[in-house]
């Protein structure tokens, strides 16, 4: 992961993002767009909750909490102050990190990897029952709507960029943007100094910090970067489906949905969380006809991927190129010893 | 050493740590020379990776005070106390398993370089000073007990430490590649580091040691030259009596 890209890694990315920019002008169906826009922000909430879980080894199961925060600020900035929702996002990004270095200072000081998750996840609750008691503001589980769309624009190829329910380009577009900007965050702060120093935190804590590892910076910048982007993720999540309700926004299965898709797609690898993203939506919405039969197919989904591939489905395309050069030249060096 | 106005590079000042009720550190104090090897011996239990702990910040002593060259690190964190030059290995290795050995030694080198591209090529050097060149690139959980503890002495080197404190690098490690570790201990002296430890290999100590320090039960029990110290009736009696039943 600290070495640099190959030119075949470079290409993979190009053609990947070339396909995704191509698509709305193959096909206008909003239902594609929709699944794939669900896909796009779920992707920035997993590989933001990878960031500290997978990478920096911090079990926290309360990231659903920046992710309601996030799309309630967002929302009631943008109703009651005017500001645009262009604006409005940064701004609930930024709300949201703060409440990841709240949280995240107390977290800092448990080593027990069991409490933290219990922490995090009573800290989501205490968000999730707020915002459902604020009715006065939020309008608890009757949901917030009426909140404005973002404003259109007009791009020089692609035309007008219209974010209505009826057309999805716009949408697409700006979670395209976001996820760019989100996974090229973390890919670079995964491949700096800060990166290596996480990995080695995660891995062996004492360690790390006897060879001069700041654990505590180093725990509040994942956990910072991590809130603001699934914060930005939430932010961006409010404007699209235009209602929130504290269950749908900072609900626990959000967290759970979230987690299954690190786990199906790979823990502690950068394009795993995309992956599992967006497979995960794809059969969330594949078996929503199923009715009850489609809790039983998803749990079987995950346990199979889990099973037959602890390490998730990013590391099925290693595991084949590893079996077909080991079939190419069998005879291994025997490992020298000490 | 002989002709070197000697200078203390570390004091530890009646430290005592207690962890509850066990008393596993009791009033030590001790000094250590620059560019001297010291050793600490004792039997299992006796408090001597606990004051490896002290020294290099993991517990705050429960009494006692921490100077190392010329600044009182008592309440440095451990990361601090690295920045001020106090480098340590694990008794148990403590390998970064998902990272290779390159890697590895590499976050020992992050705090000197301002780019990963520079750390690797300083890391590359440790590697190779530890002879584990040939393994730089295998992730560290496919590494033999041997290779882990050399593994730890190059992450350490790579914080460029003026001290170094080595908590049982022949423990569990084959016969054979003991005498190319001892070598890699001298030839770290030749370069100037000073060094604390812990050893159990009576013929590791002979050939390394300049001054050891016996300890039982959380107290210093005897000091000296480690032939001195060796011949002493305590010390025979508590500890090399026993080795010596045990083989
Ligand atoms: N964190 C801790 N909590 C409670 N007791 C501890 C802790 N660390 C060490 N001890 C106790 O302190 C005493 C000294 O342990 P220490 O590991 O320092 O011994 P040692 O001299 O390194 O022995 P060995 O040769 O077996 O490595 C032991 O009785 C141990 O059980
Ligand atoms: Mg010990």
């Amino acid at each position: 992961m600290f070495e640099p890209l190959r030119p075949w890694q470079w290409l993979l990315v190009a053609i990947t993002l070339a396909a995704l920019a191509a698509l709305p002008l193959l096909s206008s169906n909003s239902y594609v767009l929709h699944v794939l826009i669900l896909s796009m922000i779920f992707g920035i909430f997993a590989s933001a909750w990878n960031l500290v879980t997978g990478f920096a080894g911090l079990k926290t199961f309360g990231h659903h909490a920046f992710f309601g925060i996030g799309a309630y600020s967002s929302a009631l900035v943008a109703l009651h102050s005017g500001l645009s929702p262009w604006l409005t996002i940064w701004i609930a990004a930024l709300i949201a990190t703060v409440a990841g270095l709240f949280i995240g200072l107390p977290i800092l000081r448990i080593r027990s990897m069991p409490h933290v998750a219990i922490v995090t996840l009573g800290f989501a609750e205490i968000v999730r029952i707020t915002i459902s008691n604020l009715q006065s503001i939020t309008r608890g589980e009757l949901g917030l709507w009426g909140i404005p769309p973002f404003e259109s624009f007009t791009l020089p190829v692609l035309g007008e960029m219209k974010f209505t329910p009826a057309d999805k380009a716009g949408y697409y577009y700006l979670i395209l943007v976001l996820l760019v900007f989100s996974t090229g965050l973390i890919t670079l702060l995964m491949r700096s100094k800060s990166g290596l120093a996480l990995v080695a935190m995660r891995d062996a804590e004492d360690a790390a910090e006897s060879l001069g590892v700041n654990l505590t910076r180093h725990k509040l910048l994942v956990f910072g970067v991590s809130a603001f982007l699934v914060g930005l993720a939430g932010a961006f999540f409010g404007h699209y489906i235009g209602i929130l309700t504290p269950s749908a926004a900072v609900g626990p299965d959000l967290m759970i949905l979230v987690i299954a898709m690190a786990l199906v797609g790979g823990l502690g690898t950068l394009s795993g969380p995309l992956v599992g993203a967006l497979v995960l939506t794809c059969v969330v919405e594949l078996l929503r006809d199923l009715n009850d039969l489609r809790l039983l197919i998803y749990g079987a989904i995950i346990i199979t991927v889990v099973m037959f591939l602890p390490k998730g489905l990013a590391t099925l395309g290693p595991l084949v190129r590893r079996r077909i050069t080991y079939l190419r030249a069998p005879t291994t060096s025997p490992a020298k010893h000490l | 050493m002989s002709n070197m106005p000697s200078k203390t590079l570390l004091r530890v000042d009646d430290i005592t740590m207690a962890f509850g009720g066990i008393v596993a550190v009791a009033n030590l104090s001790l000094t250590v020379e620059t560019g001297e090897i010291l050793a600490l011996i004792g039997p299992n239990g006796a408090g001597k990776t606990t004051t490896f702990h002290v020294i290099a910040g993991v517990h705050k002593p429960t009494a006692g005070r921490i100077f190392f060259d010329g600044q009182d690190i008592t309440f440095y964190r451990p990361d601090g106390r690295c920045r001020s030059g106090v480098a340590r290995t694990f008794q148990i290795t403590q390998p970064f398993q998902e990272l290779t050995v390159e890697e590895n030694v590499m976050v020992g080198s992050l705090a000197q370089h301002r780019s990963i591209a520079d750390a690797r090529k300083d890391a590359r050097r440790y590697v190779e000073m530890v002879g584990l060149s040939d393994r730089a690139n295998v992730l560290a959980k496919g590494l033999s007990t041997g290779q882990r503890k050399r593994l730890e002495m190059a992450r350490a080197m790579a914080t460029r430490p003026k001290l170094l404190l080595l908590d049982e690098v022949t423990g569990g490690v084959d016969q054979k590649s003991i005498p190319g570790l001892i070598e890699l201990v001298k030839q770290l002296r030749r370069e100037g580091l000073t060094l604390v430890i812990i050893e159990h290999n009576m013929r590791v100590i002979n050939e390394l040691a300049d001054r050891a320090i016996f300890m039982n039960r959380g107290q210093k029990m005897a000091e000296g030259t480690p032939e001195d110290v060796m011949q002493r009736p305590e010390v025979v009696e508590l500890y090399l009596g026993e080795e010596l039943q045990h083989g």
